[in-house]
């Protein structure tokens, strides 16, 4: 019994010497990104991303003559650690701003603590237009809401596609596909288009064929289907669809920007269009991103895996460029940059950011899957997006 | 009659000691200690009233973690201030949408609703033996989540549940998880605690002395039901947002170890169980993020605390397979006899 007191005793002691602090003269960000768990294939590109940003960014001399430092911690995809990690990048490490993760549970079990110390977090992969609202003042997206890609690929549809009616159907599993589908549905038949059928299935349901049945018993068949769906379940149900001799436009978001659509749906993929960030391709894609695309492949070896590698890329140049502006690393005069943020270059498109709203201004890649290739099918900024 | 009254001294100096450490920890710890000993304090509920379930009556729950979302779900939706229930619980029902609680009424509805769903299940559950019912209550689990990630009006479905007040702090949950601890400790020891232990050891034989088997282990179900509902109201009020896919499978799993660890039965082994494991775990995540002993530099390794700690969970229950303390209880007084026999 003694040595397992002492035992315990000795636990807390090394935990109480691991808690101690470390002071150093670089400008420090904190990164929260889940490189365990579910998120890890979202956020483990972002991370890398944000990695070769600082890095390119100290090579070239760093910001006001300091060097960037990227405190980063594990989110495990779990909101108590992530809570503990906020709090260390807040106390221990004393971040001068946070960025970080792609789904709304994990943001918010960071950022409200970012905003108790009046630290800025910026979101770099979650998409919903919802979320700011819930952090005043303190959370910002660099990347697009779902509200204007949905309204993106609606006007699409509309306009290029000349879709008048469309299938919908919606993973009832995540915040992210409910709110997209409902975003499209609104700008779809306020352009005078109409949803035939609107259907749903659960994240990580194996079985389409009946969600498929009531499809096809559709007369007239619809001109489009807008499936939204995260990208571990839309291989499959492409396959599925295409497989029951459906041939119509497939159209749906940056949750399709996985290899694995192509990989699992084979040639079925074809005639198949999605929203995102930047088309991430070495020959096709825009001078910055085939830029990116290098730097990323010398330093990781592989090519970036996702458009999340972007997003993580630009947000820390995001970040540098408010600190610049501001001509200081203060936590409240970097937040003030920050709003002020204008036609600001990066891999997944220029970020402006109008006098109040902390959701960028941002292009809408349009992607088209044809002859087995990913192609910029269109740029859209949309007309009209509907209110978050 | 001294017996008793060394026990009552020894429980209010142990009380009393661990006020004094949660304050001085409160004053001088900083935010990242109080988060931690907050977490400590919601998870010794949970694994408390567990042990009451699984490690008195031998029947071992899969399905907890249900209640905990209940007890989290009924006391976030019941004190959600009025003006977000406008915007993001439009369809709530009318005597719903115009009702905020404060914090201890809400997490005491929690709790209560979460024991009237384990009184219904139990009627029937409680009658099943071993892996049986731990197969039902995982199945209970998953109409739990499949409810709450289609019960729009109320949970927003899948969605992120967020704005739900930060009422907890570490003297409302320490006092709940000292509570919990008194209690169970109280029934453990009572008739009802040693007729639900008789049960669990020799079924036949409890039946033949006249107890109740059903009856003790539906109480036992429904107490530890309650103070599920209650830490999950607690942890909803700590961590503010959160969705249906927090209370799954890696939450039960979690809470699950450190009974494990701790010992079945046991309500000291709970205590250190749940202690050793979130401070290991801690330790070792902080250390993955690379780290330096002189000249020798570990690089950053992300996912090794989670390898590590389960490999440790393989040796553990290798070497000891009944955790720390089987069903043993620790007591503080033989410590220092002990130490009197050595000395003297």
């Amino acid at each position: 019994m003694k040595k397992t007191v002492l035992f315990l005793a000795a636990i807390l002691v090394i935990f109480l010497v691991s808690c101690g602090g470390s002071g150093s003269k670089n400008i420090k960000l904190g990164m929260l990104y889940n490189m365990t768990g579910s998120q890890a294939s979202l956020d483990g590109p972002s991370s890398n991303g944000a990695k070769l940003a600082a890095k390119e960014i100290n090579a070239a001399g760093g910001v006001l003559g300091k060097q960037l430092e990227l405190v980063s911690y594990d989110g495990k995809s779990d909101a108590e650690t992530i809570g503990k990690a906020a709090a260390q990048l807040v106390e221990k490490d004393k971040v001068v701003a946070m960025f970080g993760f792609s789904d709304s549970d994990m943001v918010m079990a960071a950022a409200p603590i970012a905003a108790k110390a009046k630290i800025v977090f910026i979101t770099s992969g979650a998409t919903s237009p919802k979320l700011p609202s819930q952090v005043p003042d303190y959370l910002f997206l660099s990347c697009f809401g779902d509200n204007v890609q949905a309204a993106a690929a609606a006007e699409y549809s509309w306009n290029t596609l000349n879709a008048k009616s469309a299938y919908l159907l919606i993973d009832k599993g995540m915040e992210y596909t409910l709110l997209l589908g409902k975003y499209f549905q609104e700008r779809f038949t306020e352009l005078g288009g109409s949803v035939v059928l609107e259907d749903t299935y659960q994240t990580g349901d194996k079985d389409f064929s009946a969600q498929i049945t009531k499809l096809k018993a559709l007369k007239p068949a619809p001109d489009m289907l807008f499936i939204s769906s995260g990208p571990d379940d839309i291989g499959t149900i492409v396959k599925q669809v295409r497989d029951a001799g459906i041939t119509s436009p497939i159209f749906g978001g940056d949750g399709y920007d996985t290899p694995l659509l192509m990989e699992i749906a084979g040639k079925g993929a074809n005639n198949v269009y999605y929203t995102t960030h930047s088309l991430m391709d070495k020959n096709a894609g825009s001078p910055e991103v085939q830029k990116f695309i290098a730097a990323y492949e010398a330093e990781y070896n592989t090519a970036p895996e996702n458009a999340f590698a972007g997003l993580g890329y630009d947000t820390v140049y995001l970040l540098a460029d408010a600190i610049k502006r501001a001509n200081s690393a203060d936590p409240k005069k970097i937040r003030e940059a920050l709003q002020t943020t204008k036609d600001l270059p990066g891999v997944t498109g220029s970020i402006t950011f109008e006098p109040g709203s902390p959701i960028p201004q941002k292009g809408v890649a349009i992607i088209e899957i044809q002859d087995d290739a990913l192609k910029l099918a269109a740029e859209v900024v949309p007309e009209k997006v509907p209110a978050p | 009659m001294r017996r008793d009254r060394s026990t009552a001294i020894v429980s209010l100096a142990a009380i009393g000691i661990t006020f004094l450490v949660l304050w001085l920890l409160h004053s001088f710890g900083g935010y990242y200690i109080e988060r931690i000993v907050i977490g400590i304090g919601i998870n010794l509920i949970l694994v408390i009233s567990l042990n009451l379930a699984n490690g008195f009556t031998g029947l071992f729950s899969l399905g907890h973690i249900g209640f905990m979302a209940i007890g989290a779900y009924a006391s976030a939706i019941l004190t959600l201030p009025l003006s977000l229930k406008s915007t993001n619980l439009p369809d709530l029902p009318v005597f719903l949408s115009k009702i905020q609680m404060p914090f201890l009424p809400a997490v005491l509805v929690g709790g209560l609703i979460a024991m009237v769903v384990a009184l219904l299940i139990g009627l029937s559950l409680m009658r099943l033996t071993g892996p049986y019912i731990s197969v039902a209550t995982m199945g209970f689990l998953v109409i739990v989540q499949v409810v709450l990630t289609n019960w729009d009006s109320m949970t927003r479905g899948a969605r992120t549940f967020a704005g739900v007040p930060e009422y907890t702090n570490v003297w409302n949950v320490w006092i709940w998880a000292i509570l919990v601890l008194y209690i169970v400790w109280r029934i453990k020891f009572s008739s009802f605690g040693r007729k639900m232990m008789a049960a669990r050891d020799n079924e036949i034989a409890a039946r033949s002395l006249g107890i109740n088997v059903m009856a003790s282990r539906l109480l036992a179900f429904c107490i530890s039901a309650f103070f599920t509902g209650v830490a999950g109201a607690l942890w909803a009020h700590f961590i503010t947002a959160f969705s249906p896919k927090s209370f799954y499978f890696s939450q039960t799993f979690s809470v699950v170890t450190m009974l494990v660890v701790g010992g079945l039965g046991s309500l000291s082994g709970s205590v250190v169980g749940v202690m050793l494991i979130t401070i290991l775990s801690e330790i070792l995540r902080n250390a993955e993020r690379g780290f330096s002993i002189g000249p020798l530099v570990i690089p950053e390794v992300y996912g090794a605390s989670q390898v590590i700690m389960a490999v440790l969970f393989v040796l553990f229950i290798v070497f000891r397979p009944r955790g720390l303390f089987g069903d043993a209880e620790l007591d503080v007084r033989r410590f220092f006899k002990k130490e009197k026999e050595v000395s003297g």
